[in-house]
């Protein structure tokens, strides 16, 4: 138990908290980037062309199917090489982050608009509204509604899995955490457990909002 | 077909097919709302009439024959459209006719003036305010001003259909289409719509109504076209005569089937044991 004071040493929580931003500022960048490339990939999903659909299709298959730990790798280490990218593991985090919440949230966004019911459009058509309009007052509003608790459940798990970018050497909250117990491992041999108790505390702290929000949205917009 | 400018709504020898189906759902057929008047459309389950509806406004393309408003045509049918969707009929050409469907067509995230005020203020460009006085205006005779501010999930299912009706009557639409507008509603709710579409009628509002309710139909047609498999079975410009006194045999069929009797007893006073040789 007094192995408790490896969280009092100086510069313990400082370092953590760093840690804590390189990991909400991967994540936080990934989520909003994710939004805009997610809405226009679930409109191209529901294209009236066929090809169109099918290369959306592969994409968010591909993505899907492979380990996002691959998808870090091909990043960081097959593009670099490939074509001379000079990507560093922040960004290739991030890339890899965005391609697959934007192929997530595009899903989303695909089932959302693709459940509101056609007699909604065809109102719209009947008292005149264009193709834009519809899309916009009728659709739009709706789908977002829809879609909203679910996109929040993605954010935290891009959150958590911002976790992987260690393994690219990105210095970010576990990494941060690992360096700390390895520089004190003689003086508190059982700090490991304090250390990851922080870390868990910090994901929380990120995470939890985010799954009450999401719970709200659902209830309250459960109606309508 | 009519040198004098025909005034209302002109249905002529309409063809439409469904994709891979193999026979048309219409093979040609025709009729006229004249404006001011009501045509009611009644029939089995299956036979057509919804369909009809929705060539008229456009949401089905049409493979042959055309539909025109007071001479000016808005679909002439082409073969091999059968899966265009929606037709191109420009918003203009549509706000001349007016809908109303079974249900659940109002906007959910707009409040019930706000689904009433939408298309004349986007479509029509008229002043926000003015709108909105005609709104309250519709809604004061439909009997839900009080409801202005509700969402739909808040309206029970006649006050909703009520709405659609304000929703279509805002853009003034030549011709009413009405597609069974109480079938999806509880009993006590149907009167309190048809009322309302009653009030129209008095009113001079063409509308093209299809209907299950045939005491409504009686009552609110001044033409009766009763259409089976896509074919005209019977038209009337008498409705009280085509309910009372059919001419075709399928016709008194089918209205027989609304006709309820319970024939209690033998004239002898046995009770009756039929059901046995039901078979």
């Amino acid at each position: 138990m007094s192995d408790f004071n490896i969280l009092l040493e100086p510069g313990v929580f400082p370092r953590l908290l760093n840690g804590l931003w390189v990991t909400v500022w991967i994540a936080g960048v990934s989520v909003l980037l994710s939004i805009p490339v997610g809405l226009v990939t679930g409109w191209l999903m529901t294209a009236k062309s066929r090809t169109i659909r099918a290369i959306m299709r592969v994409y968010l298959d591909f993505i899907r199917i492979m380990p996002q730990l691959a998808l870090l790798f091909i990043a960081f280490y097959g593009l670099a090489r490939l074509w001379n990218w000079n990507l560093d593991a922040t960004g290739a985090c991030v890339l890899v982050f965005v391609l697959w919440g934007g192929a997530e949230l595009g899903d989303l966004v695909r089932g959302a608009i693709q459940s509101i019911p056609a007699i909604q459009t065809e109102s719209a058509y009947v008292l005149g509204l264009t193709g834009p309009q519809t899309f916009a007052r009728v659709v739009l509003p709706q789908a977002i509604r829809r879609l909203l608790p679910a996109s929040v459940n993605l954010a935290t798990r891009i959150v958590k899995t911002t976790s992987l970018a260690v393994l690219l050497g990105v210095v970010e909250l576990i990494k941060v955490g690992q360096q700390i117990i390895d520089a004190n491992r003689f003086q508190y041999p059982s700090g490991t457990l304090w250390i990851y108790g922080v870390i868990f505390l910090m994901y929380f702290i990120v995470c939890w909002p985010l799954s009450v929000v999401a719970r709200y949205l659902e209830k309250e917009w459960a109606t309508a | 077909m009519t040198e004098q400018q025909f005034r209302g709504l002109e249905v002529r020898d309409l063809v439409k097919k469904y994709p891979k189906a193999e026979r048309n759902v219409f093979d040609g057929i025709s009729f006229d709302v004249p404006k001011g008047q009501v045509l009611v459309i009644v029939g089995p389950s299956g036979s057509g009439k919804s369909t009809l509806l929705r060539t008229v406004a456009g949401l089905e393309p049409i493979q042959g024959g055309t539909i025109a408003l007071d001479g000016d045509v808005l679909e002439t049918g082409k073969p091999g459209t059968e899966k265009a969707g929606r037709s191109k009929r420009p918003s203009a050409l549509r706000t001349r006719i007016g809908m109303v469907f079974q249900s659940y067509d109002l906007f959910p995230n707009k409040t019930v003036l706000g689904n009433i005020t939408m298309a004349p203020v986007l479509v029509q460009k008229r002043k926000k305010a003015d709108v909105e006085a005609e709104a309250m205006a519709l809604l004061e005779r439909v009997g839900l001003a009080d409801r202005a501010d509700a969402k739909p999930h808040e309206l029970s299912g006649g006050q909703r259909q009520r709405v659609a009706i304000c929703r279509a009557l805002i853009l003034h639409p030549e011709v009413l289409l009405l597609d069974e507008i109480t079938a999806a509603l509880d009993p006590e709710m149907v009167r309190e719509v048809l009322d309302v579409v009653l009030d129209l009628a008095d009113d001079g509002q063409t509308m093209l109504i299809v209907t299950h309710e045939m005491q409504f139909a009686r009552a609110v047609a001044d033409r009766i076209v009763m259409i089976e498999d896509g074919r005209i079975v019977e038209r009337s410009t008498d409705p009280d005569e085509f309910f009372a006194h059919p001419k075709t045999e399928r016709a008194r069929e089918f209205l027989h089937t609304f006709e309820f009797e319970r024939r209690r007893k033998h004239e002898d006073g046995e009770p009756i044991r039929e059901f046995e040789d039901v078979d």
